[in-house]
């Protein structure tokens, strides 16, 4: 089993923190959750009392909306080819482009929804330029615009300056709405935001530093599933690789299937980031890639690539051999895990 | 937009466009050229397709020390269409005119508001401790064209000139103005502006009718001899509150270019108490736009509180000129309560006006090394 422990107290804690030092932040339910689930997310935000819950795409709606009561903001823009949107007066469509805007109001059934203005941040993923924006303001009056959603990047010091000109193309374009989401900023810029922008409502979405905000709080183990000895020369695996020394082979719980061996690009890139990237290619040339499971203290190296479901680890001789049925530790990206169970406690 | 042309125009038809328009700043006037007379001066006229005459500017050439190179500058102007759908339609023509010229870099300051503060808001920002500038203090408005001249100059590679405190470089950012009009555009009575003002302007007006003080608009015949005795008074202003006095050739010149545009363009107040002169006022009037531009007060006699008594006869005459705005000039942007600018702020904040920002002013390089040049030449003189 691949299992995620929630220390629930403390992360109720933290997320009670981090709500009670402004409870105007909006909490981001995607994807698998956090590794937690939208469902337990869309309960723990209704539980919170926060008033407005953001998901990632349509397809997420249906789920969070049974567990949550206030507004849904979808975080992937509207776009004409959408099939799965709906739209209900709870929902809060994200629009950052002019003909959207057409394509969105050309349909009066749809009565008239309620969306977030998407500016085009220095990330340049999605949103209106300022002439866009400007260009759209005369279409807006169709849609109810309940404020603009700023997507900016993360780390590389202040954003300050870059959301100061943001807010005043808001203020050029003449749409009178005065409330901004806004991800990625640090404490002190929305401080001296909300200081020089105090007729805006300036609302932080935040996933990450919310749910996995305290680490300490989350704990991941695998099962020991079995527990083969080996010597120098032995033939193992799917694809009957040899031992290089004596010692065993370990199978723990956690494949492919639950991500683990998957791993996205990472996002460091500074020179320290890229010799251990080297560093672990040579491992992996030689047939030894380090895995995230820890057994007695140390990461392990993985036997062979990860199977879908399990994963063979090669324990050298010396080192203390857990018996069938232990937890041992797993170091996991919690975006991109399936956990075959949560337990809190 | 078409193309525009831009090439110079006489003072005549400079005076003439603008006339033909409600606002437009007295630093952009052909006469403010004569006032500056150490300056090169030129007047720019933006020709449409039509060939007819959309705008005006009024260029000042200030030279850079040893080279023949100038610092074009257009205080609070060109008199353009701000909220034209691309400036750059507008710039562009000018500052290619202006480098044929010599210029090494431009300097502008668009005569737009970017956001106001009305009297409750600075008497609050001043009021709270936690508070230092009126950048602090939400605006009561913010002005959507003054936006986009912002993010349009910068997009343009215009540079912004930060004055610290808001009074270092050439014209203020921030001003203090009396709105003379409603929303709707009506023009406000005595009564109402007068109701606006806080108590204390009220009892002072109402004070220095009581102890006789007596003021008017010095008629022209009288204009030589008041403009001498309101340069002796103010003077002695300038001693009392620590600043520099400009000569009084520099007020007969003003007096004389402005009052040749316009017999109202230019007017000297005072009051006097018992024949004795306590606060004199200089008054400039562009279309419907007027402004307090110079004053002088008597340290004596502070009681029969003339400042607020010529300041309310300026207000009056504007009234009767039908005026749209009666503009007290520049603030400094500290709301800090122990910083000496602040009393002018409050003495302001009384009228019961507001406090405007303006997009401050602006400028376009055209040759970098002049241009950094001249920065450390500045900088160095502080």
């Amino acid at each position: 089993m691949l299992t995620l422990h929630v220390d629930e107290a403390r992360w109720r804690r933290h997320l009670e923190q981090v709500r009670d030092a402004d409870p105007s932040v909006v909490p981001v339910a995607k994807g698998n959750g956090y590794g937690l689930g939208l469902v337990r997310l869309a309960e723990t935000a209704q539980s919170l009392g926060l008033d407005t819950l953001a998901v990632g795409t349509y397809a997420e709606v249906p789920v969070v909306e049974r567990h949550f009561d206030g507004s849904v903001l979808v975080l992937s823009p509207w776009r004409p080819f959408e099939t799965r949107a709906t739209y209900d007066p709870r929902l809060i469509h994200t629009v950052g482009r002019v003909s959207d805007v057409e394509d969105l109001t050309s349909d009066p059934s749809r009565g008239r929804p309620r969306v977030a203005l998407e500016l085009l941040t220095s990330m340049r993923r999605h949103g209106f330029t300022p002439a866009e924006l400007r260009a759209a303001a005369p279409l807006v009056d169709r849609l109810q615009v309940e404020g603009f959603a700023l997507h900016l990047p993360m780390d590389h010091g202040s954003h300050l300056g870059e959301v100061e000109r943001l807010l005043n193309d808001i203020v050029a374009s003449g749409i009178e709405a005065r409330t901004v989401w806004i991800s990625h900023l640090a404490a002190d810029d929305m401080t001296r935001l909300r200081s020089s922008y105090g007729d805006f409502d300036v609302r932080p979405r935040t996933g990450t530093g919310l749910w996995l905000g305290d680490r300490g709080a989350l704990r991941v183990t695998s099962s020991v599933l079995d527990v083969h000895p080996v010597e120098r020369g032995d033939v193992y695996g799917y694809r009957g690789r040899s031992a290089p020394r004596a010692g065993h082979i370990l199978v723990v719980s956690g494949g492919t299937a639950h991500g683990i061996g998957l791993e996205a690009p990472t996002g460091g890139a500074s020179l320290r980031d890229r010799a251990a990237r080297v560093a672990k290619g040579g491992l992996d040339a030689a047939g030894f890639v380090r895995s995230p499971f820890t057994v007695t203290g140390k990461q392990r190296l993985f036997a062979e690539p990860p199977h879908m479901q399990a994963s063979m680890l090669f324990l050298p001789h010396g080192a203390a051999v857990p018996a069938i049925g232990d937890q041992v530790d797993v170091q996991v990206r919690f975006t991109a895990t399936a956990f075959d169970q949560t337990l809190l406690g | 937009m078409s193309r525009l042309d831009v090439r110079p125009v006489s003072a005549e038809e400079h005076r003439a466009f603008i006339r033909s328009r409600r606002h437009a700043s007295f630093l952009q006037t052909p006469a403010w050229g004569e006032v500056k007379s150490d300056w090169r001066r030129e007047s720019l006229g933006w020709y449409d397709a039509t060939g007819t005459l959309v705008g005006v500017a009024l260029v000042l050439y200030r030279q850079l020390p040893k080279v023949k190179r100038y610092l074009a500058y257009l205080p609070e102007g060109p008199v353009v269409d701000w909220d034209a759908e691309d400036l750059a339609d507008w710039l562009t023509p000018m500052t290619a005119h202006l480098k044929a010229q010599g210029a090494f870099a431009v300097r502008i300051g668009p005569p737009v508001v970017t956001r106001r503060w009305d009297a409750a808001a600075v008497k609050a920002g001043v009021a709270d401790e936690g508070v230092h500038r009126l950048g602090e203090v939400p605006p009561t408005r913010r002005e959507p064209v003054g936006a986009r001249v912002l993010g349009r100059l910068r997009e343009l590679g215009w540079q912004q000139q930060v004055a610290e405190g808001g009074f270092a470089a050439g014209q203020p950012q921030y001003n203090f103005q009396v709105p003379l009009r409603t929303p709707e555009g009506e023009q406000r009575t005595e009564d109402d502006v007068l109701k606006a003002m806080n108590q204390q302007w009220r009892r002072n007006i109402k004070k220095a009718a009581k102890e006789g003080v007596v003021t008017r608009r010095v008629p022209s015949a009288e204009l030589d001899t008041a403009l001498r005795q309101f340069h002796v008074l103010y003077v002695h202003t300038a001693e009392r509150d620590h600043f520099t006095p400009r000569p009084l050739g520099y007020f007969t010149t003003m007096f004389a270019a402005l009052g040749a545009e316009d017999p109202d363009r230019i007017a000297l107040f005072t009051a006097e108490h018992e024949g004795d002169l306590v606060a004199s006022t200089i008054l400039i009037q562009v279309g419907g736009h007027v402004w307090y531009s110079y004053g002088a007060s008597s340290t004596e006699k502070r009681d029969v509180r003339g400042s607020n008594a010529v300041q309310w006869e300026m207000m009056r005459h504007a009234l009767e000129q039908g005026a749209d705005v009666y503009d007290l000039r520049g603030i400094t942007d500290t709301l800090d309560s122990d910083d000496s600018h602040v009393g002018l702020i409050q003495f302001k904040v009384g009228t019961g006006g507001e406090a405007v920002e303006h997009v401050g002013e602006w400028d376009l390089p055209l040759n970098r090394a002049l241009y950094k040049a001249f920065s450390l030449y500045m900088a160095r003189r502080g």
